[in-house]
């Protein structure tokens, strides 16, 4: 298959595309969290894999970007979208007709299950009709570009706009729901289990070829999912979800190479993969909190091995473990010593070396 | 490890589906769909297969053919050497009769949540198979062994687990409910279809340790269906199993897991297993196939039915269909595997 040969634009960690300061989801009247006070930043020109297990508040921090939370949950904190060119929004602050304009056009999301995002009764052509015209852009400009986009995805684009859904296969309508996303050229890319009910050849495909969009249109992305080796390949940094919040975030080679965060050892090791032997794959004991139970201090002590006093008693802030690496551990250092990595002998002299750069 | 007994035996398989033309256009053709195309395989005691594939490979039809949810078009499905539809069809005269063979292949679905009853307590959905097993046992006696076996899945405190209703548990003990269930009935061969694929992936591997720790107490063999060749390598390398590649009703490769995994022989495994992600963050490359999507299972290619997609394709995969070849642990419908076929001279597709 012939690849893009488009230069690269590189991550900027100096150019932030969305900032979260403080981003809480409350239910309940307040009391229970789904969102956990959660400040982190998306690079310009950046794929970051948000990585979480169910109930982990993972689908919340993808929504909270577009302000889009189900009611009647609530979202507080800031969300500061900056555009290539303009001034930064606040989107919380916004009105409900600007929040439409910059949904899909500046910020874009895709869900699982593309079935379930079309309408079963229109073609797919008109849905990129629609929405081309509920935001006043050109039809013909727009379709042409949508034309470039499905071929660019490996569809024909005949047949696919002037199909209905169903008479699609599941990874077909997901590439065309991702054209769908893009017809608008928006700055990012906000995806959430795109790809989690299609059989793993296909999900592995569309990555690859999102990986030749994101170099193609210079996008940045968010891609929400509960597989880590799925995205390794993909995304230039990782945020591991815990209870809420994520309890590490770094480059992917540091995450999976020198991971700094207890949680995330536990779940490298837990996932069946190829590399590793497989005496040495062994499942977490336990299972997350939910929101209304969450466990006083660091709210993965009771699964974890390394807990002391302190990790009962208070929450831990995020230590910078190396350059763009940090934890929410108070023994991250130990936590390198004691759970040794399963597949560390496939990874060469890197994943010894230790971290700290 | 597999016994030596087979319990199950596939010969030559068809499973073709008629898509019947509608009403109104009289003239038209009716579709054959040709799920399942021509497998034999023998599955033994205490045996474990993984059939992995892409979406709409058959792997599921397959599965259920050889348990006997699926009546097959062609071909016949032995249980302990008896043709389980003659039985159906009382053609045959013999003291096996349908409802044991229907007891003795237990089914497993990817979805919990929908295969049990959402109005019964565990232990109602517990007792019914051990009533059909062992209608005697009195109720006390039922209750002893459903909390013996609910605090071996670690549903504990069992007597608290069993009075709650499904909806009252999480996935990954929905699912060990329903392996419970499965295994009550005292099964030779549980399917279990993408059992494990709606879990989250740090509890996948606990589920299937759990189902193979009680594969040895309860003897049972498992037909293992997943699209994940990772999970596919754990649960066969774990007892000694074997993996089929299914590709368009017909199995493509199959032979002992590691053999498959280190050493695969056909194409389309060699596809697998570039979609298998790992954490060793190279970069995979390009998609190694001519084109991403599965050709219509109506109109299948001729010759051999992957020429279309396979980056190894020649003008000779056009003309005719791949026999199964033996390499050295696996059985491979390719003709790669045999250094003096007409393939090595022919021209490369490139379409």
């Amino acid at each position: 298959m012939a690849s893009t040969t488009v230069e690269t634009r590189e991550p900027d960690s100096e150019d932030p595309v969305v900032e979260l300061r403080n981003a809480s989801v409350t239910y309940d009247d307040g009391n229970s969290y789904v969102l956990d006070h959660v400040s982190m930043d998306v690079h310009r020109h950046e794929v970051i894999g948000v990585i979480g297990e169910s109930g982990s508040g993972k689908s919340m921090l993808a929504e909270s970007m577009l302000d889009s939370i189900p009611d009647p949950g609530v979202l507080r904190g800031q969300v500061r979208y900056n555009p290539s060119e303009g001034e930064p929004i606040d989107v919380l602050d916004l009105t409900t007709e600007e929040l439409r304009q910059l949904r899909w056009e500046e910020i874009s999301m895709v869900f699982q299950g593309a079935m379930s995002s079309f309408n079963p009764t229109m073609r797919v052509g008109k849905h990129f009709e629609e929405t081309l015209s509920a935001h006043d852009a050109d039809i013909d400009e727009g379709l042409a570009f949508a034309r470039e986009l499905l071929q660019d995805l490996y569809l024909e684009p005949d047949r696919v706009l002037n199909s209905y859904p169903h008479e699609l296969s599941g990874g077909m309508q997901q590439r065309a729901l991702i054209a769908l996303s893009l017809v608008l050229e928006p700055e990012l890319l906000v995806m959430d289990e795109p790809t989690a009910a299609l059989d793993l050849l296909m999900q592995r495909s569309i990555l690859r070829l999102l990986r030749e969009l994101k170099e193609k249109y210079d996008l940045t992305m968010v891609f929400i999912t509960h597989d880590l080796p799925l995205i390794a390949a993909l995304a230039d940094r990782l945020a591991i979800m815990y209870a809420f919040h994520p309890v590490e975030i770094g480059r992917t080679e540091e995450i999976v190479q020198n991971a700094a965060h207890p949680y995330t050892r536990a779940l490298l090791n837990s996932t069946p993969n190829l590399d590793a032997p497989i005496e040495e794959m062994v499942p977490i004991p336990g299972s997350q909190p939910a929101p209304i139970n969450v466990p006083d201090g660091c709210a993965y002590h009771p699964r974890c091995p390394l807990a002391d006093e302190q990790c009962r008693s208070s929450k831990p802030d995020y230590v910078s473990v190396s350059d763009r690496h940090t934890s929410a551990c108070y023994h991250w250092d130990d936590a390198r010593d004691e759970i040794a990595l399963n597949y560390s002998e496939n990874l060469g002299d890197a994943a010894r070396s230790g971290g700290d750069e | 490890m597999p016994g030596d007994e087979v319990v199950l035996s596939l010969e030559d398989i068809e499973v073709h589906f008629e898509n019947k033309s509608s009403l109104l256009d009289f003239g038209g053709e009716s579709e054959t769909v040709r799920a399942v195309d021509g497998v034999s395989l023998d599955i033994y005691e205490r045996d474990v297969i993984a059939l992995v594939g892409e979406s709409g490979c058959g792997k599921t039809t397959l599965g259920k053919t050889s348990i006997g949810l699926q009546r097959p078009t062609g071909g016949s499905v032995k249980y302990r050497g008896e043709d389980i539809w003659d039985i159906r069809d009382g053609k045959v005269d013999t003291d096996t009769e349908w409802a044991d063979i229907r007891q003795s292949l237990q089914i497993i679905h990817q979805d919990p949540g929908a295969s049990l009853n959402p109005n019964r307590r565990l232990v109602s959905i517990l007792s019914e198979p051990l009533r059909q097993v062992n209608p005697n046992l009195s109720k006390q006696e039922k209750r002893e062994r459903i909390y013996a076996l609910l605090e071996r899945v670690g549903m504990t405190p069992a007597a608290d687990f069993a009075e709650r209703y499904p909806h009252q548990l999480s996935g990954g003990e929905q699912q060990r409910v329903a392996l419970c269930r499965a295994l009550l009935m005292n099964p030779d061969v549980i399917l279990a279809d993408e059992a494990i694929s709606a879990l989250d992936v740090s509890l996948r591997v606990e589920m299937m340790d759990l189902m193979l720790d009680l594969q040895e107490e309860f003897d049972t063999s498992y037909v293992f269906i997943s699209h994940d060749l990772s999970n596919a390598r754990y649960f066969t390398a774990h007892s000694g199993g074997r993996i089929g590649v299914m590709y368009l009703g017909q199995i493509a490769e199959i032979g002992p897991a590691e053999a498959m995994i280190q050493d695969p022989h056909h194409p389309y495994t060699n596809v697998l297993r570039w979609a298998t992600p790992d954490l060793s963050l190279q970069d995979a490359g390009e998609v190694p196939m001519r084109k991403i999507d599965i050709p219509d299972p109506v109109d299948p290619p001729k010759g051999c039915n992957f020429q279309t997609r396979c980056p190894e394709a020649r003008e000779a995969c056009r003309q005719a269909d791949p026999q199964s070849y033996h390499a050295e642990n696996q059985r491979v419908r390719c003709f790669r595997e045999d250094e003096d076929h007409e393939y090595w001279e022919s021209p490369e597709l490139t379409d």
